[in-house]
């Protein structure tokens, strides 16, 4: 990780001298040991400030969005899934490429520093496992699929057994069984909307959860609006979740997100495939439900 | 002095539970917060007076996140308000520490002072007993002194229990707290105990001045530094026992229909949008700079005291590392010459 730091504040060096960016993205430490935090240095003399480590797990892609109406030209270090998270954005043409110099990492894995700060503030929930984070057990991608320069070897998927397994397990409920199971997860949602704002998916500039005329989606806190809240964000995200799984690790009461977004994988993929979201920068290239085919199936409707 | 067992525990939460819906600190699957006794289900749920503090603080029971206000009627011209859903029902929060007690009594300046009372809110607050859990090893996150907040002694509750190890000392502390003692006095014991020694805090956190400092520096260029990584989540305000921004919304089903009020949060575009379109917080800085605005600015010139009670949730959930405390050191060391 020394090794990857090391390389990354070269190339930040080098990027301000040749004044390639005004703006660098990656990561740094906090007080605490596992306290990694994203970091955006602004000239070369905050490069040393930056670090990449185990705990370097919060995807930046997300925060490009901040920039969008800039004129900046901004670096940003990418895992695999923060990669795609940049292709997502690329794709529904929220930034130029050429604004972007992206530095690449190949991922082996990351840990969660919110688990760890939960486990050792003496607030916490369950004591969560500390390796390595849920998402990254999941994680296909783990090299990045869009960069300028890459950094590191290449990795294998770090997925072990079978993808949607646990999808499976819920498509093999019964109405009511499932039914149930939602109603009583989703009743615990605190509505905050943090799954939304750390999404690279969620690129709207007006949310539809934030349009009040007319209101779409109700704010009360019941399992009526809650569930609404859910359902439309699924329908947003299928064919656009690029599975870097940051909307449940963010999550502050451990609402299982990642199980509906891997079920719209799922589905797309079956439906609509083969297709993974954010694979690959094409311009110009379309998210499968972005586009109309008349071949596309509708017995479903 | 008056002990509370914890074998007794149980009996005493469900005789209160018989005149009071009361709210004990557990752990619930995932999940940590207050939750009415009534509800506890023993095989996943865990009660849990011990922890350090819960995830979710109580201040939902006082101010819920959705809260029905009246029901209204349109009859032709006319609008008819048929009812309104003031809620005075008994409640009783068992075990808060200090700096959720002081939360709420934060609350009760905004809703209560200065002229103008929220009816809705007077009603479940004076309908509720605190009982307060006295801190006597703060966490790593824990920074509520320096927020002048008294956590062996908390202020606002009516009654105080102390973690002897077997039991609790019971100190009833306020007219109301008598009532509640009287119910449940048969349970207690009486015997003379040591109390434990309080432990030093974890971290080192100086708010003095730092109120005064901030009248000067909204401009100031820390502001689009510090907001730089913030996502806007609205995580912190939403986990806060301090934050009492709210919304008031209506649903109407024809001429049918009923106005509410749900917890808002500064952090969001939509809370400042003005009907007009307009916005005054239209990025992420102005929003983050309001949220430590009113915290630690705002609120002490109005109420002398800060709207932060530093039991350093939002330290610890804030997905971009994000931490008042660190806010705080960096206005201190800001320089406002220029
Ligand atoms: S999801 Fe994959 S690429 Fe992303 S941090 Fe985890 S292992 Fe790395
Ligand atoms: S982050 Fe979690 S609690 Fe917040 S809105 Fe999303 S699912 Fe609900
Ligand atoms: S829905 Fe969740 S997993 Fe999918 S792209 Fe958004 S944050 Fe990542
Ligand atoms: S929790 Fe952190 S990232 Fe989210 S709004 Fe608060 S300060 Fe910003
Ligand atoms: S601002 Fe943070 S530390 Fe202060 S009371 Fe709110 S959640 Fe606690």
């Amino acid at each position: 990780m020394k090794e990857i730091t090391n390389k990354i504040k070269e190339t930040a060096t080098r990027l301000f001298k040749e004044g390639q960016v005004d703006i660098f993205m990656a990561w740094t430490k906090g007080d605490l040991p596992f306290q990694t935090k994203p970091y955006f240095a602004r000239s070369v003399d905050d490069v040393d400030n930056i670090i990449f480590d185990e705990y370097s797990i919060h995807n930046l892609s997300g925060t490009l969005l901040k920039f969008r109406d800039g004129q900046e030209k901004i670096g940003i270090v990418v895992k695999g899934c923060d990669s795609r998270g940049v292709v997502r954005i690329l794709e529904d043409n929220q930034f130029q490429r050429d604004r972007l110099y992206i530095v690449g990492v190949c991922c082996p894995g990351m840990k969660d520093p919110l688990v760890a700060m939960k486990n050792y503030s003496g607030f916490n929930n369950k004591n969560s496992a500390e390796g390595i984070a849920a998402k990254c057990l999941n994680c296909t991608t783990p090299n990045p699929v869009i960069y300028d320069e890459i950094i590191g070897e290449e990795q294998p998927p770090h997925l072990q057994g079978e993808r949607f397994e646990q999808v499976n397990a819920l498509e093999n409920m019964s109405y009511d069984e499932r039914y149930k199971f939602w109603a009583d997860t989703f009743s615990t949602c605190i509505r905050c909307y943090a799954c939304r704002q750390v999404c690279p998916a969620c690129n709207c500039r007006t949310c539809i959860f934030d349009e009040m005329k007319p209101q779409w989606v109700g704010r009360e806190n019941n399992s009526t609006d809650n569930m609404m809240y859910h359902l439309v964000k699924a329908y947003h995200m299928a064919g656009r979740c690029i599975e870097c799984g940051e909307c449940e690790r963010v999550c502050p009461v451990n609402i299982p997100l990642m199980l509906i977004n891997r079920k719209l994988v799922k589905d797309v993929n079956e439906l609509f495939g083969s297709y993974e979201a954010g694979m690959k920068y094409e311009e110009g290239a379309k998210p499968a439900l972005s586009v109309y085919n008349v071949n596309d199936p509708d017995n479903f409707l | 002095m008056k002990i509370l067992s914890k074998t007794r525990l149980e009996n005493v939460f469900n005789k209160l539970n018989e005149t009071a819906e009361v709210f004990v600190p557990m752990q619930r699957g995932e999940q940590s917060g207050f939750y009415p006794w009534q509800t506890f289900a023993a095989g996943s749920d865990k009660l849990w007076l011990e922890a350090l503090n819960v995830y979710l603080p109580p201040k939902n029971v006082v101010f819920p996140q959705t809260e029905r206000m009246y029901n209204i009627k349109q009859e032709g011209q006319d609008v008819k308000i048929d009812e309104t859903y003031e809620d005075s029902k008994s409640r009783v929060i068992f075990g808060a520490r200090a700096c959720d007690v002081k939360g709420i009594t934060c609350m009760d300046d905004v809703f209560l002072t200065r002229g103008y009372e929220d009816s809705f809110y007077k009603a479940r607050r004076q309908a509720t007993t605190i009982i307060a859990n006295a801190c006597y090893a703060p966490g790593i996150a824990c920074f509520c002194s320096a927020m002048g907040v008294k956590y062996v002694d908390p202020e606002g509750a009516d009654i105080i229990i102390r973690d002897i190890g077997d039991g609790y000392v019971w100190e009833t502390i306020t007219e109301k707290g008598e009532m509640l003692t009287a119910r449940i006095a048969d349970l207690l014991e009486e015997r003379e105990v040591t109390l434990p020694e309080p432990k030093p805090f974890q971290q080192d956190v100086n708010y003095d001045g730092v109120a005064e400092k901030l009248k000067g520096m909204f401009e100031h260029p820390l502001w689009d530094k510090l907001s730089q990584t913030c996502q806007n989540c609205g995580i912190c305000t939403y986990v806060c026992p301090s934050c009492y921004c709210f919304d008031i919304q209506v649903k109407m089903y024809g001429n049918e229909g009923y106005r509410f009020r749900c917890w808002d949060s500064c952090m969001y575009e939509e809370y400042t949008r003005e009907a007009g379109g307009g916005n005054p917080r239209p990025a992420s800085k102005e929003r983050f700079r309001n949220r430590f605005l009113h915290k630690l600015e705002f609120f002490k010139e109005r109420y002398g005291h800060p709207l932060c009670t530093g039991c350093g949730r939002c330290t610890v959930v804030c997905p971009a590392g994000i931490s008042i405390v660190k806010i705080i050191d960096a206005v201190k060391e800001a320089d406002t010459d220029a």
